[in-house]
């Protein structure tokens, strides 16, 4: 029953604290306690195992379980050690509200009720409010749900062989549109609050989401396997260059931002798409990367981007490090890890991805500096961030163990 | 085992502590630098003002710990660290090369830690930089040190953006560049052979593309351009504390992926042609370093061609591709070394210590310098005919960086780095320690760079280099105690009876001005300041491009479709 | 029962998959879909859910769906109520600038047509032609329109389409898809966005 449970524990979770959001230190520990308890469902969940306690088969797979642990810490982190003036409260519920969603998302059996539910999600998501109106909120994500519904029916019918790779069309822009990646970009208010942006999607939900579209798209449509991963290929290469581009020359700080995300989802895209062990190794850890340093720092940097500050101390600069995947942060191995794939697969290959990973530096320092100079337990919070990101980098294997990789 | 000129007398070591030391006292060398990074990080939040004294502690335990691991085994230590997640094993290992390359980038950091003050949050990061980039050489396999290497490039811009973060630093973006092909090196290894350890990989997998990676990958690590580079650049900085450590850490290293290239190679690089073709990179390089110091405005702008100037003859003698050539080549690295630690700690002014690091530097006899530069050309002549030509192309470089060290005596001093980080009194005794060591030079090849030759370019049988006061080469022998001793005394002599030498800086005109120097610099500039022309900017309006990729479009999603259709039924 | 043979896809009864009675559920299906792309009131969009529930509940009853059949109809009659109980009561049938609309709704229907009774084989042609015609259709209307209201009910046509749909698969899906849908379908009418806002 650790599935249910894993699904149960963080929506009451989310539930009670939003109740009890008038008393704020009886909120959090509500939260947190029934948070923990959901992780706590989700490590003792057995890989694999079905659970059919609700009359339906719900299992975990090793690897959602990882993506599931780490926006678990990602979330407690920030709860931890929060933005300024951030409501911790609020924060919590709509994380685990969040981490419910995905925790639903990853044991679904089948990729039916991992769209519906991504269309419930949306919804939710969307009456959430913020500045954009909910049609807008709206548009992009249940768009996706259209679209990934569309190829999983062009997946199941019989015919032509060219219905398949309709079908890997419909997969693959949907989860486009759900990630909010190139083309699909969505429609991004800088002043919005992050639990209400598209940085939600691409950021916090995406990771599982993107997992459970691929990982079932390739028992689906095996046919067209080849023209799948060429397509992740094509389009992880089209968000690299653009996002590294719009994030370094973009007049928007937060939009920088926005785009460092997308190109992050590049590089994840391309490791999907890479069909060996270290492609699928190379997409773990740039997940881990997005959800446990990118999205915190984002959160971090928020204040000092609405001051216009830009510091250049050395946290700025590790911190920028971190974020271009040097050496010896979590980034750089994921790299090495797709450059290895990469070159199993077809070198040309690889040495595109090498081009386009230059891309990532003059953003990089750009949004480093962005994160101001943090102080108190903020700074604690980045140094965690950074101490976090260079154990991965220097000692990968935990991590992947817990992937099954 | 110990050659003396004329007796062979084979000393083998009668007590090791091999088997007696465990293995994981290999870690101590990175170990230490680490936690000296902590103690000092903790001193500082503290307040407590004694970072200083344990950054100076913590550098120089290292050495002696590296010492203290390697002299009484002196053969190779390897450490398993086991399943890190890179898909095969990584080792540290300790061996001649590791053993040589390890002093070279821990003097230098230990001389500048303790003797330059410096922010605690700059010493955490220096001591950071310095563990790196011992385990970058202690690395047993390409993957590591290009993790290794990676990290220390990255701490060292850190380093050097919080000193002054507008002064000039190497691009980042470069050196990343640099690392991360180092990283594509080994992922290629990898995939080709299984493994990427130095030891085990099988010659067939260096094949000239790879190679190709490699040697790029090394020259960019280490700035090893004709043009002006960010080992010259760093040297017009206000201050000079990360400038030195910068130098110190990450100069050695592409030259350490060079010699490890001859292990991977078996003892050889793919193809000769791409020896020659180093070697040529090589004259290159020394020769635009010479080229540049000779046309000197000042005194430092002069030294800030110092370094450059002896890796491209260090690189030279890596290059040549024989026993002699290579063991030339790390002793000149060695020299540069000294000089990374020297050059920080001279203030911008003139007198003795100014003197002698020149004459230091332009390799005037007696000193090291000259002995090694001296072998360096045997060495290309008594290679194949295209390495005697790199040899006079070598000695006509070292005949321009004469006259410009002549030229730089009497140059105006430079802007000055703060006198507070300045021991002139140290400096000019590494450069005398340079000078004065030149008798030595056949202990300095014996102790520090023949073995590690022989790790990576096992000598035919037979051929031996010499001993503790000559050098044997092929064709001649140099008595270096003989012949650079009784020169030596005439130096002392000369500097004691010469009395006081009054040198006026004052502003000189170029030896030589190369034609088409200020073409390429009008070239250089006109790129820089490149812009899209007015009638064009339309095309490329990045705002317009933005918005149009950003609104949610619905044509931009539709049209996205329909263009993956089209390609999926191509 | 020629038809059933050989295409594993279709439980329940041995019957023709592609009775008359699916046929007009899948017509009434799309009828739903085009309503809701034609109509910015209330009503208009009240009736074309209510089309779309009807007509993948009578598929899904005639494939021996009876439960999931049965959510879908209570999902769908909590978000009729919920439209027609709050803002204003008006059809909005093909307001001006409607063509493209029009349009819209019929090449998605002669498209979704053409791929299920020609280009794909096997029984079940009707279902397969509901899902296609219904999600389209919901896109487009997604894409085109501002307004929450008819946001909602695209959103909520999407759910009962997948729902739908989830029958062309191998293996049974339960009624977990219909659940699901159901809660999907009220809920996104009962939302507060839904409530307040005009159509």
């Amino acid at each position: 029953m650790e599935p249910e449970l894993a699904i149960a524990f963080p929506a009451v979770g989310a539930v009670l604290t939003a109740i009890l959001h008038p008393r704020p230190r009886a909120a959090l520990v509500a939260g947190a306690l029934l948070g923990a308890a959901g992780i706590g469902a989700v490590l003792l969940v057995a890989p694999g195992l079905t659970s059919d306690l609700l009359g339906v088969s719900l299992a975990i797979s090793a690897m959602s379980r990882a993506l599931l642990l780490v926006a678990a810490a990602s979330l407690a982190l920030i709860i931890a050690f929060p933005p300024p003036r951030a409501d911790r409260a609020v924060l919590l519920a709509w994380g685990l509200a969040g981490i419910a969603g995905m925790a639903a998302i990853a044991a679904a059996p089948n990729l039916d009720l991992v769209i519906l539910l991504t269309l419930a999600i949306a919804l939710l998501h969307a009456a959430l409010g913020g500045r954009r109106p909910l049609a807008a909120r709206l548009r992009a994500p249940a768009l996706a749900v259209a679209l990934l519904g569309v190829g999983l029916v062009f997946a199941r019918l019989d015919g032509s062989q060219i219905l398949a790779r309709f079908a890997a069309i419909g997969l693959i822009a949907g989860l486009a549109a759900a990630l909010g990646t190139l083309p699909y970009i969505h429609e991004f208010d800088p002043e919005e609050p992050t639990s209400t942006s598209p940085i939600a999607w691409i950021a916090f939900l995406g990771p599982i989401l993107a997992l459970a579209v691929i990982t079932r798209a390739r028992e689906l449509i095996p046919t067209a396997g080849a023209v799948f991963a060429a397509m992740l290929i094509g389009l992880g290469l089209l968000n690299v260059l653009w996002g590294g581009l719009a994030s370094w020359l973009t007049e928007k700080g937060m939009s920088a931002w926005h785009y460092s995300f997308m190109a992050d989802w590049g590089l994840v895209l391309c490791a999907f798409g890479i069909l060996v062990a270290d492609g699928q190794a190379a997409a773990v850890l740039l997940l881990f990367g997005i959800v446990l340093s990118r999205l915190p720092l984002y959160l971090w940097s928020r204040q000092s981007l609405r001051e216009s500050i830009q510091t250049d101390r050395p946290i700025n600069l590790l911190a920028a490090a971190m974020l271009a995947g040097a050496a010896p942060f979590a980034g750089f191995a994921a790299r090495l890890f797709l450059l290895r794939g990469a070159t199993q697969l077809y070198w040309p290959l690889a040495l595109v991805i090498g081009i386009g990973l230059l891309l990532w530096l003059p953003p990089s320092l750009r949004l480093g500096r962005s994160l101001g100079t943090p102080r108190g337990r903020l700074a604690l919070g980045v140094a965690i961030a950074l101490s976090l990101s260079v154990a991965i980098g220097i000692y990968p294997q935990p991590i992947l163990s817990l992937a099954g990789l | 085992m110990l050659w003396l000129q004329g007796e062979d007398v084979t000393l083998r070591p009668s007590y090791t502590l091999r088997g007696r030391m465990p293995s994981i006292a290999l870690i101590a060398p990175v170990a230490i630098p680490l936690a000296t990074a902590g103690a000092v990080a903790i001193c500082g939040v503290a307040g407590w003002k004694i970072d200083r004294v344990v950054l100076a502690a913590g550098a120089w335990l290292a050495i002696v710990a590296l010492i203290a691991l390697w002299a009484p085994v002196r053969s190779t230590q390897e450490l398993g660290l086991g399943q890190l997640g890179f898909g095969t094993p990584s080792e540290l290992r300790l061996d001649a090369v590791g053993f040589t390359f390890g002093l070279m980038v821990l003097v230098p950091a230990a001389i500048l830690l303790t003797l330059q003050p410096r922010p605690w949050q700059e010493g955490t990061v220096a001591a950071l930089g310095v563990a790196a980039s011992v385990v970058a050489v202690e690395s047993g396999g390409v993957l590591l040190t290009a993790v290794a290497g990676g990290a220390a490039a990255t701490l060292a811009i850190v380093q050097l953006d919080v000193e002054d973060a507008r002064a000039e630093r190497p691009p980042w973006g470069v050196l990343l560049a640099a690392w991360l092909a180092l990283a594509w090196v080994a992922a290629i290894l990898q995939v080709r052979s299984g493994t990427a350890i130095y030891g085990a990989v099988p010659v067939s997998a260096l094949t000239v593309p790879v190679f190709g990676l490699l040697a790029a990958s090394a020259l960019i690590a280490s700035g090893l351009y004709p043009w002006r580079g960010w080992a010259s650049h760093l040297w017009g900085r206000p201050a000079l504390r990360s400038a030195g450590m910068a130098v110190a850490t990450l100069y050695p290293l592409g030259f350490y992926l060079l010699v490890r290239a001859y292990e991977l190679g078996d003892g050889r690089y793919p193809q000769f042609w791409m020896q020659v073709a180093l070697a040529g990179v090589g004259v290159l390089v020394a020769f635009g370093a010479a080229a540049r110091a000779q046309g000197a405005s000042t005194r430092r702008a002069y030294l800030g061609e110092v370094i450059p100037g002896l890796g491209g003859f260090a690189l030279i003698g890596i290059s040549v591709g024989t026993p002699l050539g290579l063991v030339v080549g790390i002793a000149t690295l060695g020299v540069a070394a000294i000089l990374a630690a020297c050059l920080p700690l001279l203030p911008d002014r003139g007198g003795a210590a100014s003197l002698v690091v020149i004459a230091a530097a332009a390799g005037l006899p007696p000193g090291l310098a000259f002995g090694v530069r001296v072998l360096g050309l045997e060495a290309t002549f008594e290679a194949d005919n295209p390495m005697g030509l790199i040899g006079i192309a070598a000695a006509a470089t070292w005949i321009l960086s004469i006259i410009a060290a002549a030229r730089a005596v009497g140059l105006p001093a430079g802007r000055g780095h703060p006198a507070i980080e300045t021991e002139p009194r140290v400096a000019m005794g590494l450069a005398l320690a340079i000078v004065v060591a030149g008798p030595a030079l056949g202990l300095v090849l014996a102790v520090l760079a023949t073995p590690a030759q022989a790790v990576v370019m096992p000598a035919p049988p037979g051929i031996s280099l010499g001993g503790l006061t000559s050098v044997v080469t092929v064709s001649t022998v140099l008595p270096a105690v003989a012949l650079f001793t009784p020169v030596l005394l005439l130096a002392v002599l000369a500097y004691y009876y010469g009395g006081a030498l009054t040198v006026r800086g004052q502003a000189r005109t170029a030896f030589v001005v190369l034609p088409g120097s200020d073409r390429l610099a009008r070239l250089r500039e006109g790129l820089r300041s490149a812009t899209v022309p007015a009638q064009y900017r339309s095309l490329v309006d990045l705002r317009a491009l933005e918005a149009a990729a950003t609104g949610g479009g619905t044509l931009l999603w539709l049209a996205a479709l329909v263009a993956l259709a089209f390609a999926v039924t191509r | 029962m020629a038809g059933c043979a050989g295409r594993p896809g279709i439980r329940g009864y041995a019957l023709i998959a592609d009775s008359f009675l699916t046929a007009v559920a899948a017509f009434a299906a799309w009828l739903g879909a085009a309503t809701i792309v034609l109509a910015d009131g209330r009503r208009g969009l009240g009736v074309g859910i209510a089309l779309v529930a009807v007509g993948f509940t009578a598929i899904a009853w005639s494939d021996g769906v009876w439960v999931g059949g049965g959510f879908l109809l209570v999902g769908c009659a909590i978000a009729v109520i919920a439209l027609l109980r709050a803002g204003p009561q008006d059809w909005g049938l093909m307001p001006a600038g409607s063509t493209s609309r029009v349009i819209l709704a019929v090449a998605v229907g002669i498209v979704s047509l053409w791929m299920a009774a020609s280009v794909t084989t096997g029984p079940g042609a009707s279902l397969r032609f509901a899902s296609l015609a219904v999600l389209a259709l919901m896109a487009g209307r997604l894409l085109q329109t501002n307004a929450a209201v008819p946001a909602l009910t695209g959103a909520a046509g999407l759910a009962i389409a997948l729902a739908g749909a989830s029958q062309l698969g191998p293996n049974d899906s339960g009624f977990a898809p219909y659940v699901i849908a159901a809660m999907v379908t009220a809920g996104a009418l009962l939302l507060p966005a839904a409530r307040s806002h005009g159509a």
